[in-house]
């Protein structure tokens, strides 16, 4: 019996060893934030909370329009979630459920597109944007994104076991036309998947870096992510207000984060083990 | 009057059962669908094919994006092929891909195993596992670029408590690499965790019962049964992995800069395509770069797709 | 509830919600005629003076951006995406680089501006000139060199310190390196230079000639670069330099004020970064005119993009803030040395000056600022020197051969002309 509980022993020991790695740096961001500057260069460094992190905020705040790029982070993110929620179901619905002439070729061009890397388009999609004058607004962000084949895909799968054709039938014999089977019918079964494709989305959105850091050259439209490097290369002298700062920009999405974890982890592991 | 038999004269759309073949129809029955699938193919011919075929149109020209288009042939490619930048960039990346993805996947697969004996609180260790992965990237690379700092970060103080003494580590090249490494381990590990962790419950336990029968030991049954049923995860992982790891930039630019740092050390491929492209306002240049870069992906996939799938023939 | 009212007001409310992200980014990127954008970074301008303008401008509505993190990269691409471009934006001492696309730009001599061009250093006003004739940026500060030294340090080894006397002895480069070698001599532990690239660019600062003629053709591999290339390496061979890869950086700032670093020879705007980054200094240092006497570093301009709607009124605020008087007050404030005459005599500049021991830093560098002949600073000068300035690098902390290292420099300066597109 020993043995077993010394193996369970050391199951947890490796495990809550990997958790405090992954957990860590977020302390330690805290640190560094409510703490002076002068402590953080302090070495060997200073490893325990300070007092500073409301000064050390506020500093941030007149630093940087923090909360302008916050709110533009969200406007961008919110609208593209809920657009891309919206377009991948209404196709997934459509692939999943529906025969019509073209439907394999359509099909087979929307897995081909998976091929295709974002970085070779970078450089070309900006002057399409110049051309469509969209450089420096949110269109640029989120138009590309709203709809998107990986959703499609994975809401499809979804989509051809989980809505019943019995179901469409009788919709349709009620006298339903196509939209209202989507909206009545599938709309209430597909909600587990479009949820995770709407965080999924949001989360991607708020973190996405290399193409805002391009596309938006008005200072007054920045997204969080650009703001906050801007910080940080402006202010290496006063570091702990970068550190509020990256604190202020990282915790809140973790922490609604939370709310929809379990669901959300689900879905993707069984999302790509299916794949 | 149970399968569908939908009359023409409804103007609806055809719901099919299986097994049952579509008869034409006039095409307004199918226009809501089409319609439902358009912004798709819509949005991805002007951002997706569109750009492409634009960029490959602008690898032939020098152009800052200003002034006039000047065609120059195969002049970007020629100065490609023997730009030594590039190449430094392609080693660069693919030096973090090789000591980032091997420990990280390894990682994953161990705590996986761990997650998948029966452990208390497995969501829990799930959901704390995961953070690491909606992390802002740039908040990732301060927090990490002050625990590597030369004369103040934490791991110095580590190494010198434990008396290995302090390492330069954003001024020496592998120090760099091995920072930048560090963030994509620590964001990865745990997605990659879970996905094996799916894989693994989705082996059925009979397989495992008859190893033990056969007297297989655990580390047996590990390596002879339970990896090759994980092959097509372990491939997926490996894929995504490598995907990933050729595409990293913000890491590497926030903590090194534009330049790529000291002996040009962080200077990931899509770093220089964004230095060439945009801080060098040399768009021509910088789409040439996309696509050397495309193709070391496609060919980097290939040899990692062949390894991990091996000759087993499949 | 009928389908036909669920079907049409979703639609309506995806319509009507389409619609509004497609206005929600229009009207942005248009200029306007009812403000005036304004693109600077940090330090360049006066804040407080940017605040008065709406005062005396009452049309002006001047709305200031910050821009941090690579500006000329941001300003090329905005300009690129032809969105948002800023009314009048400054501009930083590569302005040639910004020539060929000079069309971008409005030509400042059709707003009147050569009625000002007396009140302003010539060297200064004709850099923000192209070549053909068309005036794309307007004055604002300099970056005059002189040659900065640790004078108690001067004293240990026996060599002159009152700044009069030093300057006759460094006139000469090889009057610099017999001060060096004397002051290495009886100074062990400290080193006379942070690295050898900064005599490079030093010598360079004050050579009216560069990497490019003005017909475009390449020059790179004439005497004024061989020289000063040879002088840097001069100062590899005598084990001059402290060997710090990056000036301005907390290495450095830690070279200066830990006292590892007995001189300093660079613009006005350096001496400003060394009296913050080394304070426990104070006092100890001494300026003059250094080798060759004069030199020029940095210095930014303010231009107007042809995307402004009242170029004009831009132009009148430009003048204004950049007028004889504002330069001096901007002195004083954010220590930006002025390009106009009559600040550079002002008492502001020639007050003494307690980083220095109460020394005048200010006419030293002014004077240095008056002897300058004008440069010709070519567009694709950027093109080049970064690899002259690497390899210089390998020669000082790899140990590379110096002359393989000029030939590896000149064939990448040619390689990268070549991509360019340029005649070589």
């Amino acid at each position: 019996m020993t043995a077993a509980m010394v193996k369970r022993g050391f199951l947890h020991l490796v495990l809550l060893l990997g958790l405090a790695i992954s957990i860590f740096p977020f302390y330690w961001l805290f640190v560094m934030a409510s703490n002076t500057t002068g402590d953080i260069f302090k070495y060997p460094p200073k490893l325990t909370i300070g007092s500073q992190l409301l000064v050390n905020m506020r500093n941030m705040l007149d630093a940087i329009d923090f909360w302008g790029s916050f709110l533009n982070s969200l406007f961008v993110a919110v609208v593209t979630a809920v657009l891309v929620v919206f377009f991948d179901s209404l196709a997934a619905f459509v692939f999943a459920k529906f025969e019509f002439p073209g439907k394999k070729p359509l099909f087979v061009i929307l897995l081909a597109t998976f091929m295709v890397p974002a970085q070779l388009s970078v450089v070309p999609q900006f002057v399409v944007m110049a051309h469509l004058g969209w450089v420096g607004s949110f269109k640029a962000l989120i138009i590309p994104a709203m709809v998107n084949a990986y959703g499609i895909f994975l809401a499809r799968q979804y989509a051809e076991g989980a809505i019943s054709a019995d179901l469409l039938e009788a919709a349709r014999i009620d006298g339903a036309g196509f939209f209202r089977l989507y909206w009545n019918v599938a709309v209430p079964v597909l909600r587990p998947i479009m949820s995770f494709l709407g965080i999924f989305t949001f989360i991607t959105m708020w973190n996405d870096y290399l193409w805002p850091l391009i596309v938006m050259t008005n200072p007054q439209k920045l997204t969080l992510q650009v703001a906050l490097a801007q910080l940080n290369s402006l202010n290496a002298t006063d570091y702990s207000m970068v550190m509020a700062g990256t604190l202020l920009a990282a915790v809140p999405l973790i922490i609604v984060f939370l709310f929809g974890a379990r669901q959300f982890i689900a879905d993707l592991a069984a999302g790509a083990v299916k794949g | 009057m149970a399968t569908t038999q939908v009359p023409l004269t409804t103007g609806e759309p055809v719901l099919v059962q299986p097994g049952q073949t579509t008869r034409p129809k006039r095409f307004r029955e199918y226009l809501p669908l089409y319609v439902a699938i358009s912004p798709f193919y819509i949005v991805f011919a002007i951002f997706g094919i569109f750009p492409i075929a634009f960029s490959l149109y602008l690898a032939f020209h020098a152009w800052d994006g200003i002034g006039p288009m000047k065609y120059v042939g195969l002049g970007q490619f020629r100065y490609l092929l023997s730009d030594g930048d590039f190449w430094h960039s392609i080693l660069v990346t693919l030096e973090i891909w090789v000591i980032s993805t091997i420990p990280m996947l390894f990682f994953a697969m161990i705590i996986a195993v761990l997650l998948n004996s029966n452990v208390r609180g497995r969501t829990f260790y799930r959901i704390a596992y995961f953070i690491p992965n909606i992390t802002s990237l740039v908040a990732i690379a301060i927090i990490f670029g002050s625990v590597f700092a030369n004369s103040f970060g934490l791991s110095n103080a580590f190494l010198q408590a434990i008396g290995v003494g302090q390492i330069s580590w954003l001024s020496d090249p592998w120090g760099i690499k091995v920072a930048i490494a560090t963030m994509v381990v620590w964001r990865w590990t745990g997605y990659n965790a879970i996905i094996y962790l799916a894989g693994l419950q989705a082996i059925p336990g009979d397989v495992y019962e008859a190893a033990r029968i056969d007297g297989a030991s655990a580390i047996q049954t590990f390596f002879r049964v339970t990896v090759p049923m994980m092959r097509p995860i372990i491939l997926f992982t490996v894929i995504t992995s490598t995907i990933g790891g050729m595409q990293i930039f913000a890491e590497a630019q926030v903590l090194v800069g534009d330049t790529g740092g000291p002996g040009k050390a962080g200077l990931t491929m899509v770093l220089y395509l964004y230095q060439q492209a945009f801080t060098n306002s040399d768009f021509g240049y910088g789409s040439a770069i996309g696509w050397g870069l495309f193709v070391i992906l496609i060919l980097f996939s290939a040899i990692n797709w062949r390894l991990v799938q091996g000759r087993s023939g499949r | 509830m009928s389908r036909e009212t669920t079907r049409r007001s979703f639609l309506t409310a995806l319509a009507g919600g389409t619609a509004g992200l497609m206005l929600a980014g229009c009207g942005g990127g248009k200029n306007s005629a009812s403000k005036t954008t304004l693109w600077y970074w940090n330090r360049s301008l006066d804040d407080g003076f940017l605040a008065q303008a709406n005062k005396h401008f009452a049309d002006l509505h001047l709305e200031p951006n910050k821009i941090a993190v690579d500006y000329k990269p941001k300003l090329l691409t905005t300009l690129a995406g032809k969105s948002f471009v800023p009314d009048v934006t400054n501009i930083n001492s590569d302005i040639a680089t910004y020539f060929p696309d000079q069309d971008q730009f409005v030509d400042l001599y059709d707003l009147g501006a050569d009625k000002v061009k007396d009140l302003y250093l010539p060297w200064k006003w004709e850099l923000g000139v192209t070549a053909g004739g068309k005036m794309v940026g307007f004055p604002i500060d300099t970056g005059p060199c002189a040659f900065m030294y640790r004078q108690d340090l001067f004293k240990k080894a026996g060599l002159p310190t009152d700044p009069k006397d030093v300057e006759k002895k460094v006139a000469t480069w090889d009057g610099y390196f017999e001060v060096a070698e004397q002051f290495q001599a009886k100074n062990p532990k400290v080193k006379f230079v942070a690295n050898i690239s900064n005599i490079y660019s030093l010598a360079l600062a004050q050579s009216p000639k560069q990497y490019f003629d003005k017909q475009g053709k390449f020059i790179g591999d004439q005497s004024h670069i061989k020289n000063a290339w040879d002088r840097a390496v001069e100062a590899k061979k005598r084990n001059l330099s402290a060997r710090i890869v990056q000036d301005y950086s907390s290495d450095w700032s830690g070279g200066y004020s830990g006292g590892g670093i007995g001189t300093l020879n660079d613009a006005v705007w350096a001496a400003f970064i060394l009296e913050e980054a080394a304070p426990s200094t104070a006092g100890k240092w001494r300026v003059c005119l250094g080798p060759g006497g004069t030199g020029n570093k940095g210095g930014s301009f303010m231009a107007i993009t042809k995307y402004c709607k009242r170029p004009e009124l831009a132009f009148e605020f430009i003048k204004w803030l950049q007028q004889p008087t504002l330069q001096t007050k901007t002195y004083t404030e954010i220590q930006l040395f002025p390009s106009a005459n009559s600040s550079l005599a002002d008492k502001a500049i020639i007050a003494p000056d307690k980083y220095f021991g109460g020394q005048s830093s200010g006419q030293v560098f002014a004077a240095s600022a008056k002897a300058l002949e004008p440069a010709y600073y070519s567009p694709y000068e950027a093109i080049v020197s970064t690899a002259y300035t690497n390899e210089l690098l390998n020669v000082e902390n790899l140990g590379k051969n110096p002359d393989k290292a000029w030939e590896d420099a000149l064939s990448q300066a040619r390689r990268q002309i070549k991509h360019k597109g340029l005649s070589v």
